[in-house]
């Protein structure tokens, strides 16, 4: 259990530090650093292929597109952030989190638990057979993001 | 196991926050996009603590990985639309975008 908690405090430093950076690729950097932590915690909570997926794709190839929309968009001034954001952070941070206790004390009692019984088969019995809807969605989403890029980088045709 | 959970939703509440502050007082647009990505990074973790509280991990290993592929076809889409804001705008400043032109 420590390990995890070693792993979520990891996840949260380096989101801040991804979020009040100034250099953008530090940022970037940064916020693959700690999809990466996520992954790890995600394989010691028993779920490898969530893990797997988490750092090739979200800690791999997200990183990457950022990266490449970072070196493409190169301002000469950057974007000036107002300096009271760093100042005021701490305080919102632990506002927002005192709410948050105090909501979920309330909330989670209230909660039931998941009716049926424990998980039988494996996950591929789960993601083929149970979810198969959602494989379905899946597909739609991949290709309406294919189109919408596709749709963005369109060139003009040259009598228009 | 249940305080498992709430020490899982605690740190997941932590990285909310840190995603909310960023939309809400950031002005660069790629930093409001990698605090969207922060937020997906809790929700991602809610739905996979819960699943490991309520020992339906496979279910919520299968529910994860299809956040997991919206969120890269999201992403994908939103960087080309930065891309092109940044060719007409010249900037990465959000509050340039409020400019409505007819």
């Amino acid at each position: 259990m420590t390990g995890h908690i070693l792993l979520l405090c990891g996840v949260v430093l380096f989101s801040i530090l991804a979020v009040l950076s100034k250099d953008l690729i530090k940022s970037a950097i940064s916020l693959a650093v700690a999809s990466l932590l996520l992954g790890i915690l995600f394989f010691l909570m028993g779920a490898p292929y969530a893990g797997v997926f988490e750092i090739s794709v979200v800690a791999g190839l997200i990183t990457v597109l950022f990266i490449l929309t970072i070196a493409l968009t190169k301002t000469e001034g950057e974007v000036r952030e107002s300096k009271a954001v760093r100042i005021a952070f701490p305080l919102f941070f632990v506002v927002f989190i005192v709410i948050d206790v105090l909501v979920m004390k309330g909330l989670i009692p209230k909660i039931q638990a998941l009716a049926g019984p424990a998980e039988t088969g494996t996950f591929g019995d789960v993601l083929w057979k149970q979810r198969t809807f959602d494989l379905v969605g899946q597909l739609a989403v991949i290709l309406a993001g294919v189109f919408a890029v596709l749709a963005l980088f369109r060139k003009r045709d040259k009598d228009e | 196991m249940n305080e498992t959970w709430l020490i899982y939703l605690g740190f997941a509440a932590g990285l909310l926050a840190v995603g909310l502050y960023t939309l809400l007082t950031m002005r660069n647009v790629i930093k409001l996009f990698i605090g969207i990505e922060v937020v997906s990074k809790a929700v991602s973790l809610v739905l996979l603590s819960t699943g490991f509280a309520r020992t339906h991990i496979l279910l919520a290993q299968s529910l994860v990985i299809t956040f997991i592929v919206v969120e890269v076809s999201l992403v994908a889409t939103a960087l080309a639309l930065i891309i092109n804001i940044y060719k007409r705008t010249n900037s990465l400043d959000v509050r340039r975008l409020a400019k409505l032109k007819g």
